[in-house]
């Protein structure tokens, strides 16, 4: 998410930047609660939100929950926890977690630091980073989803709502189904801020109901994988002693929804300064709206840009 | 519906015996490296991709990738079309498999850090993982040194390579230092060393038995995804994000103590983006690579040392003491030809020397004073003639024989010329060679001297005007003409047969200053073809009717028209493999580059561009003589010894658009171009029953992402993209050699948004004619009609307007009714339909299908209100094809949408008020499990091809009310995004499907 030309012109980027919040991403969790309403609950209480950096949806959880709460004393049993990978600088009333989801020792310390309570909504939006090799990119992002899925399984209440950020690659049918064994209803939807160019849509997986014979069960030396072993059992399963041959598995599609209304502003748009629609807000200053990040190349870009790194010899 | 030919990433490479190994999609392909020959491509999966090979020591083969994995033996790939019956089914990511040490075992590593360890039939001996430490693995490998000791190494998100014991299920290190995500750790063969490389862009170095990081390797400009060991644990190859492979010696000081990596050699192997596989064979000193671009690579990492006479380097001094004679007080090389018996070379005192590349000795052949303070060689290699001038026009010739004796010598004064300071030499014919001497006066005459090459005689001078701002840079002569390059991109003809004392100019020719060579190609329908370079980059190939031409208009027409990727152009050829090849320089490096097929045939660290430098054909190949820092050094190119590649690829990134030039065969198959996200156009051909590519050119004009590419007649095909570019190309056909495509005009842009996107084109065509009526969409919710016109090639604007502010997303141009439609469809899900039938300066041809001038105005309109608008998607049409021959007055619209869904819609026409009813007659909308790309109408608009992002193709009955399914496949191209079909003779139907690579379908239904 650097601040290229694109992103300059983009018209969720400067709402964000006047609304104050780290990243244009914010306007796709409101897009998603303008349609479904999971955070206008007056009930909501206590969330978590997985893959949360920079913290534009802690933000949007932060205000919803505190801020235009107007009963603003109610904040007892009230509480965020949002983790990342990267550090977050702080947000009112917002816990931060820096960790892998996919440990399961991260999510060890999610459920101690909730106690005996149950969330009442958990959401993602992880991304791995993407190698260019799309089914392991595919794959790391669906396994993103079962670790928060797993944490899910773990702390949601029963009938409680889970989003997470999605893929629509090849397999994402497969992971549909999965769903299917949690939530009595699974669909997908595309925020109008999000680029219709990209793959990216978001499963809200709603009223949330375990198959009643199984009993999910942090354990560290599990993989996710294993975890939901016995839950969502679409395969002969005897084979413990032989490397399973190849079956195709259970796909389902599920229910496709646009949201965000045909009036909010199109992210595959370009925008003309003096469009009315965006002149008030075409003026906000351009600094970037979220910190600056620490990238794992940093030593390698100051190598570059004092001409140590070559592509010749 | 059958897959003919896959052509896409290729993820692994493995040398065994005399053979390569390559995964390449869910296929293996085993090429004899040293023929180039494809022994066989053998199916190993159903879906997935093979990531990574294994091959054990008694003859076993694994392949892994994703969750599946299959074994068995090698003759088993050799010898059949598929193996999919042994594929097996994990529940976790392999990230990793290896043999055991005595070859009977199987290792499967997960993602989630667990061993699966199994027999050659999958019967599952054993699980084994590291308690607490089950988070996601990038990357691992897995280090069998015996049957009862085996390494695990992973690399987790977090910058730690976990070392642990297979048998023991423990920890040996927890390697911190990188930053990032691992992306590959290899442990070496003798145990000392693990090798890693990570986000960071770094290869750390670490010592197996303490743990402790050696060395850091800093190089790569982005991300490295591979590592191997070589030549003895004492060199690693790695390769990365950056498109290069990186040869590292492991120098450790003589106490053993400290251990450096040092980069001791780079290749540019693969383009734009990703090499995912490498290999070495430390016999013979080889690497194959593989990457996003589909090409396999073989690099010869000895390139410059394979015999020990690829080079040689003289300074002044190691000359003087060869010969024992006393040089002067900065005597200097000032200029020299290679021959296939060594070189001549002149000094700034006049020596002219003679060095012996088979006795390997400097000679002195004789001194002229005439040629000391200033002097031009140049010589005719293949004809043993060096020439030698002064700036007082003296000219000495020299004639050896085969061995390198001098056989004869000749001199001339010529007489005209107020100075000589530019002399070339070209062959005329059989018997003689021409020569040009130029003066720096703009005012004398350019002087040409037939030359009889064996007695050296002049046999005919001719003299000629000098045009204005001529200053010759290169020469050709093709029969009685000579064509010279100069500055200015122009080219001078002279003709010596005429009467003529003017030379035929063709100026402007190139963007760029400098023509630095033009050269015969061909004969193409009567007439030659030159290709012309430009030192800024250009290239054209240009037909010329020599004999129709005069001083007053030369006809000639450009046949190709591009530019090379960076750096100076200096010369090119077409090679005997019928390869177009380019030289010159990129920074510090002279570069040999295959053009065809994009990719570098050699490097020399020569300094650069201003060195005094020469490429001479020597019979065997080409040798590079250049001065650098006072020192004289040649480099001989020979063929490489090994095939440089075993398949060619296509393009760096996604193909986001293809058309097939449906209207003619070509070879066995058709001409296609792909627009790409690498941001250029191919130029390809397909053979249609091996689905072999044959790649032709790579045009380079755009400089975004493309959007679109299609033929819109016989030899006329638009290309678009973001940043406001449309190109309209011209194809030739009518060289048995190749196909050439141009640049003929280019769509004037309107605003100084620099990322405005045009998404859509469609055109309509003038009767008999090249003239068209253009439509185009734009990101910012513009639509703009054009008309193009032919004779001026120029567009003209003449519809203007706005939908409304999202993007547009396609277009096209329909008629009925005598009524002509603009459609169009945004990113709102709705279709939208202008009539734009009196807003054109034309009306429609009795079948509808063509334009008839009707000599209106021409001006620019405002867009009229669209006639009505309805809803189908609930976002994005994506894709969407129009049908308005199979019903009278009725237009059928096809559209595929971002919501998983497709729809058929009717348009009538009504007779009367010619007022439109819409309809939406049939809404599938779980026709995929994703956003579908791309349709497309065939079998005389009966079917309807589709296909979606999560690799589904699927085929549709399109006769009905409904939209009836008749077949679906799973297609291996991911981010499936472009599809074209033709339809041949014997009505089968082929397929085109684009994505992260391409593949060939053949359909019968
Ligand atoms: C698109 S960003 C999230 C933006 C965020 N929702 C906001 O509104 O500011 C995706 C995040 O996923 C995080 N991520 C990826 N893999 C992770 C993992 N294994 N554990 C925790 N976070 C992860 C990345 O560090 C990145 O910050």
């Amino acid at each position: 998410m650097g601040k290229s030309s694109k992103d300059k012109r983009d018209l969720y980027y400067r709402k964000a930047k006047e609304q104050g919040y780290r990243a244009r991403s914010a306007f796709k969790l409101l897009q998603l609660n303008e349609q479904f309403h999971f955070l206008d609950d007056p009930n909501l209480k206590r969330v978590v939100d997985l893959c949360a950096a920079p913290g534009s949806w802690s933000q949007v959880l932060s205000r919803k929950l505190f801020t235009e709460d107007p009963d603003k004393e109610n904040t007892k049993d009230k509480k965020i926890i949002a983790v990342d990978l990267q550090p977050m600088s702080p947000i009112d009333n917002v816990i931060t977690l820096q960790a892998d989801i996919t440990h399961p020792k991260t999510l060890a310390k999610i459920l101690e630091l909730f106690g005996n309570e149950k969330a009442d909504f958990v959401c993602s939006d992880g991304a791995p980073d993407v190698t260019g090799l799309h089914d392991l990119d595919e794959y790391v992002q669906q396994q993103l989803i079962m670790s928060a899925l797993q944490l899910t399984t773990c702390i949601l209440k029963t009938g409680g709502t889970f989003i997470a950020k999605i893929f629509r690659g090849r397999d994402i049918d497969l992971l549909y189904s999965q769903l299917g064994f949690l939530f009595k209803r699974v669909i997908c939807a595309k925020p109008r801020s999000s680029r219709g160019t990209s793959l990216e849509a978001f499963i809200v997986c709603m009223d949330y109901s375990p198959p009643k014979n199984w009993f999910p069960e942090l354990d560290v030396n599990k993989s996710v994988t294993e975890f939901f072993e016995g839950c969502m059992v679409t395969k002969d399963e005897s084979s413990n002693d032989i490397l399973p041959a190849w079956v195709e598995e259970d796909r389902v599609i599920a229910e496709f929804m646009s949201c965000g209304g045909l009036d909010s502003y199109d992210s595959d748009a370009t925008y003309h300064i003096d469009d009315d629609l965006s002149s008030n807000i075409a003026k906000i200053s351009l600094d970037p709206v979220q910190m600056p990040t620490n990238p794992p190349y940093k030593k390698a870009l100051e190598l570059k840009r004092s001409g140590k790194l070559t592509r010749a010899i | 519906m059958k897959e003919i030919s896959h052509h896409g990433p290729g993820l692994c490479v493995k040398f065994y015996d005399e053979f390569v190994y390559a995964g390449y999609g869910p296929y293996i392909e085993q090429y004899n490296y040293k023929s180039g020959e494809l022994i066989n491509r053998c199916r190993v999966f159903r879906k997935n991709k093979v990531h990574g090979i294994s091959i054990s020591s008694n003859g076993y083969i694994l392949a892994y990738g994703a969750r599946s994995a299959a074994v068995c033996s090698l003759s088993d790939i050799s010898d059949n079309v598929s193996i999919l019956q042994e594929e097996r089914l994990l529940a976790e990511w392999i990230t990793c498999g290896e043999f055991s040490a005595d070859g009977n075992k199987v290792f499967l590593l997960t993602c989630y850090n667990k061993v699966i360890i199994s027999d050659i039939i999958g019967t599952i001996i054993g699980v084994k993982t590291i308690k607490g430490e089950r988070s996601i693995l990038y990357s691992g490998s897995i280090k069998p040194f015996s049957d009862e000791l085996v390494y695990i190494s992973a690399g987790t998100v977090m910058g730690g390579v976990l070392v642990w014991n297979l048998y023991e299920e423990s920890i040996v290190h927890n390697l911190k230092g990188h930053e990032g995500s691992i992306f590959y750790s290899t442990i070496s063969d003798n145990g000392k060393y693990l090798a890693s490389c990570s986000d960071d862009r770094s290869i750390r170095l670490w010592d197996l038995k303490t743990g402790a990081e050696l060395t850091i390797g800093w190089g790569h400009t982005a991300r490295i995804w591979n590592l191997k060991f070589f030549q003895d644990d004492r060199k690693i190859i790695s390769v990365s994000e950056d498109c290069t492979c990186r040869v590292w010696d492991i120098i450790v000081d003589e106490d053993g103590k400290s251990v450096l990596l040092q980069q001791s050699n780079i290749y540019e192997v693969h383009q734009i983006k990703n090499v995912w596989g490498v290999d070495v064979n430390s016999d013979h000193m080889i690497a194959v690579t593989s990457g996003n671009d589909g090409r396999l690579k073989i690099t010869d990492l000895i390139q410059t040392s394979r015999t020990g006479k690829e080079t040689g380097s003289f300074s002044i001094q190691k000359i003087q003491d060869e010969l024992d004679i006393p040089f002067e007080k900065g005597e200097i090389i000032k200029g020299f030809q290679w021959f296939s018996f060594g070189l001549i070379a002149v000094t700034s005192f006049g020596k002219i020397l003679k060095y012996g590349d088979v006795n390997k000795k400097w000679t002195l052949e004789l001194e002229d004073k005439r040629f000391s303070s200033f002097v031009i060689v140049s010589g005719i290699s293949s004809k043993n003639i060096a020439i030698f001038m002064n700036n007082k026009a003296d000219i000495l010739l020299l004639r050896f024989d085969a061995v390198g004796n001098l056989q004869l010598s000749s001199d001339y004064n010529i007489k005209g010329l107020k100075k000589s300071t530019n002399c070339l030499v070209s062959i005329f014919d059989r018997k003689s060679i021409i020569l040009l001497l130029e003066s720096p006066n703009p005012r004398d005459r350019l002087i040409f001297l037939k030359i009889d090459n064996y007695n050296l005689d002049i046999l005919q001078e001719f003299r000629f005007n000098r045009p204005d701002n001529f200053v010759t840079t290169c020469m050709e002569a093709f029969e009685d003409y000579i064509l010279l390059g100069s500055r200015f991109s122009t080219i001078g003809i002279f003709n010596l047969k005429g009467s003529d004392v003017d030379p035929y100019l063709i100026r402007k020719l190139t963007p760029g200053d400098t023509i630095t060579s033009v050269s015969f190609v061909e004969i193409e329908k009567k007439l030659p073809i030159f290709s012309v370079t430009n030192r800024d980059g250009y290239f054209n190939f240009i037909t010329i009717d020599l004999k129709r031409s005069s001083c007053k208009r030369v006809h000639f027409s450009v046949l190709h028209s591009n530019k090379v990727s960076k750096g100076f152009l200096e010369g090119a050829y077409i090679d005997d493999k019928n390869q177009y090849i380019t030289y010159g320089f990129k920074s510090s490096l002279f570069y040999m580059y295959n053009e065809t097929n994009c990719y570098e045939i050699m490097s020399e660290p020569c300094g650069g561009a201003h060195r005094q430098w020469n490429l001479f054909p020597d019979g065997r190949g080409f040798v590079l003589v250049y001065i650098k820092a006072s020192d004289l050094h040649y480099r001989k190119i020979r063929e490489p010894r090994f095939p440089a590649v075993l398949k060619n690829g296509l393009h760096g990134r996604e193909i986001r658009d293809i058309s097939i030039l449906k209207s003619q065969p070509y070879k066995n198959g058709y001409l296609f171009c792909t627009a790409s996200e690498d941001t250029t156009v191919r130029l390809s051909h397909f053979d249609q029953d091996t689905g072999d590519i044959t790649n032709y050119w790579l045009q380079r004009k755009h400089v975004s992402g493309l959007q679109r590419c299609k033929f819109i007649n016989h030899h006329l095909m638009i290309s678009c993209s973001a940043r406001e570019e449309l190109f309209l190309w011209d194809i030739d056909q009518d060289s048995s050699s190749r196909p050439y495509i141009s640049t003929r005009a280019t769509l004037p842009t309107s605003s100084d948004i620099p990322d405005l996107r045009i998404m859509d084109f469609d055109v309509k065509f003038l009767l008999n004619s090249d003239s068209f009526l253009l439509a185009t969409v734009y990101s910012d919710s513009v639509i703009k009609v054009w008309s193009f016109d032919e004779a001026t090639n120029k567009f003209a604007l003449l519809i203007e307007g706005r939908y409304e502010t999202c993007c547009l997303l396609n277009v096209k141009l329909e008629s009925v009714a005598k009524q002509l439609y603009l459609i169009t469809t945004p990113t709102d899900g709705h279709v939208v339909v202008y009539n734009i039938t009196d807003y054109i300066p034309y009306e429609l041809a009795d079948n509808f299908q063509f334009l008839l001038e009707n000599f209106n105005e021409c001006k620019t309109l405002p867009l009229p209100n669209y006639i009505t608008k309805f809803l189908v998607h609930q976002s994005g049409i994506k894709t969407f094809c129009t049908d308005s021959e199979s019903l009278p007055r009725t237009i059928k619209i096809f559209t595929g949408g971002d919501d998983n869904a497709i729809a058929m819609n009717i348009l009538k026409v009504d007779a009367d008020s010619l007022g439109i009813i819409s309809s939406s007659s049939s809404f599938i909308e779980d026709a995929a499990s994703s956003t579908i790309t791309s349709i497309s109408l065939f079998d005389k608009n009966r079917k309807l091809m589709m296909t979606s992002v999560d690799q589904l193709v699927k085929v549709w009955d399109v006769t009905g009310d409904d939209l009836v399914p008749i077949d679906k496949r799973y297609t291996t191209i991911a981010d499936t995004g472009s599809l074209d079909v033709v339809t041949l003779e014997d009505s089968s139907t082929l397929s085109l499907i684009g994505g992260v690579g391409i593949s060939l379908w053949k359909l019968a239904f």
